[in-house]
């Protein structure tokens, strides 16, 4: 019997419990861990083959000069720029607007239809959108043709389709955000409202002295979290994707993936994800730092 | 009880107009696929209702008696039963060790686990892993395996296990039940509400299944329902395209026409199991939400 500290290690009951984790030990051993120093490719030249010799920051030299590593970029930024112009802040004002819903059976109803297309997968969710904006016969342009006009293609527009993404996306996931908003709101103590009317506070100064404060600390961890997965991509854009929108549409999760496991160029990609991940990582710090300071009681979110 | 005030009540009518508005631009999408896949007299026309005009199943027979479609269809059923219940059986478990603070280990595992949240090797790596593990083309292992195991669910399971009064598992250890007993006779059913929310959040990530399976699968057969969707939406939007840059004839366009029907009723069916069992999930995600906001 080994010992630790004096505790006995290897009783039955401590090798019955080490047992029952093993599975999940393998399984980060294996599938998290045993990637990890796959990075280094990005610092190889690395073939289909396997590894053929070390070239320091080559990869990268290489990719930095490529056009399509720069647009693809410049797209990833731009769908990240619209999602906090649109999609982080519609869930906001729609649980402002769900929370002063007096008929419960309604606000339960509207809340039931706007969730679940959070389930559905990107991939559905692409098939109804493309089938809605179908130029032949999409409800869209049935309507853009009874008015007179003629029909829009809209998925073949390359300046449309930053737009229609963001479109789709708040479309997707209003309802589920608004959930831990509402929940936010709920938390709000009544007796602050009953003062503020007493006070004389119309609606408005309600909103803005009352409520918008009580979900500061909310939207501020939403806000910090949301920055982990912000550059992640891939199913929505991919499945939305064609190639004549490809200018607009490609991004960086994409571009790796075509890079590395559609044309094999293994150190390339690798190195376009080190890029990306790294970029993300910094986000995540920057934000965790942000909220440090900006809380009253310098909490770290991480 | 005050009374509402004028503007109060103009305030109450234009939400609940914006609101029902809004909430009718959301679900107007679904009903007019729903329509779409149900009308086979569809063709050219320009109507903007919402009822089939010539009603019938056409497509949904044309869809189930295709193999291509069919089978992906019961390869997702397969992947999201194995999977799910794989990766609950495997989850709980490791919660079960780990909830046990003065387990020698038990803090290095829990590093170990956070570490995989924040850092990961990244697409090419695990892929070439993957390959050399020969496990590319190897349904369903090859899309469970890799992602069975969440550091979060388990962490939220832990959770869930401090909350049970700690008498409970004393009297059964006094009584002699061993360690695995006590888990699974006593820990586990009484944990039934944070593992029923798990599974069905864990299930509905199996049904959509796509990304690893455009990496890790090349035989059609062993497609998910998700990627042979995807498969025909490419070509409809191909298709599209064509449509846009040439002027083609009227037979193409019946074709397009004919495949979107197919394509609805396709995208109806994969949804049909998350309305299922959307009444439970919705039970479950504001409780889900609360769990997660606890920290370990």
């Amino acid at each position: 019997m080994s010992s630790l500290r004096g505790r006995r290690v290897f009783t039955q009951t401590n090798i019955t419990l080490y047992l029952m984790f093993l599975p999940a030990f393998l399984f980060f051993l294996i599938f998290a861990y045993l990637p990890m120093p796959g990075i280094l490719i990005a610092f190889a030249d690395y073939r289909v083959s396997g590894f053929k010799k070390w070239v320091g920051l080559e990869n990268f030299r290489y990719i930095f000069q490529l056009p399509f590593f720069w647009e693809a970029f410049g797209n990833t930024w731009r769908f990240v720029i619209l999602r906090y112009l649109f999609t982080f802040p519609a869930p906001i004002l729609f649980a402002l607007l769900l929370n002063e819903v007096r008929l419960k059976a309604f606000q339960k109803t509207v809340q039931t239809v706007s969730t679940l297309p959070h389930f559905i997968s990107w991939v559905v969710i692409a098939g109804i959108w493309s089938t809605i904006l179908s130029p032949n016969s999409g409800y869209v342009n049935n309507v853009i043709k009874a008015l007179g006009g003629t029909p829009i293609f809209f998925f073949s527009k390359p300046s449309l389709f930053p737009w229609l993404f963001t479109g789709i996306s708040v479309w997707k996931e209003v309802g589920y955000s608004t959930i831990i908003y509402l929940a936010a709101l709920a938390g709000i103590n009544p007796e602050l409202y009953e003062s503020a009317v007493i006070d004389g506070a119309g609606r408005f100064k309600q909103s803005l002295y009352i409520t918008l404060p009580g979900l500061a600390q909310t939207i501020l961890v939403v806000f910090v979290l949301s920055f982990s997965g912000v550059l992640n991509l891939f199913e929505p854009i991919y499945v939305l994707q064609n190639q004549m929108i490809i200018s607009t549409s490609e991004v960086l999760d994409t571009y790796t993936y075509k890079l590395g496991i559609v044309q094999a160029k293994y150190p390339l990609a690798t190195a376009v994800g080190f890029f990306k991940s790294t970029i993300a990582l910094v986000l995540v710090l920057a934000a965790n730092f942000v909220s440090r300071h900006v809380t009253e009681d310098k909490q770290s979110i991480l | 009880m005050i009374q509402p005030s004028r503007s109060e009540r103009i305030f109450q009518a234009f939400n609940f107009l914006f609101l029902g508005l809004f909430t009718l631009a959301l679900l107007l999408p679904v009903l007019y696929v729903l329509r779409r896949s149900l009308d086979v007299g569809a063709f050219g026309e320009t109507s903007l209702s919402l009822i089939p005009r010539e009603p019938s199943l056409f497509y949904y027979k044309a869809v189930l008696q295709d193999r291509g479609v069919y089978q992906p269809f019961l390869n997702s059923l397969i992947l999201t039963v194995v999977g799910t219940l794989l990766s609950i059986a495997l989850e709980s478990m490791a919660a079960y060790s780990l909830s046990k603070r003065d387990l020698p280990g038990n803090r290095l595992f829990i590093y170990m686990m956070v570490v995989t949240m924040m850092f990961s090797g990244g697409l090419v790596p695990s892929y070439l892993l993957i390959k050399g593990l020969g496990l590319i083309d190897k349904f369903p292992w090859v899309l469970i395996l890799p992602s069975c195991i969440g550091a979060w669910n388990i962490f939220l399971i832990r959770n869930y296990y401090w909350s049970i009064p700690a008498s409970l598992n004393e009297s059964a250890r006094i009584d002699g039940a061993q360690e695995f007993t006590i888990f699974s006779r006593i820990v586990l059913p009484l944990s039934i509400p944070v593992i029923a929310a798990i599974a069905l959040f864990t299930g509905v990530g199996y049904w959509n299944t796509f990304f690893s399976a455009i990496i890790y699968i090349n035989t059609p057969s062993k497609f998910t329902f998700a990627v042979k969707l995807r498969e025909i939406l490419a070509l409809q939007m191909e298709m599209q395209n064509q449509f846009e840059r040439l002027a083609v004839g009227q037979e193409l366009l019946l074709q397009n026409l004919n495949m979107e029907g197919l394509y609805s009723a396709m995208i109806v069916i994969s949804m049909l199991p998350i309305i299922l069992v959307y009444p439970y999930l919705q039970k479950h995600f504001a409780k889900g939400i609360m769990v997660g906001s606890i920290k370990g």
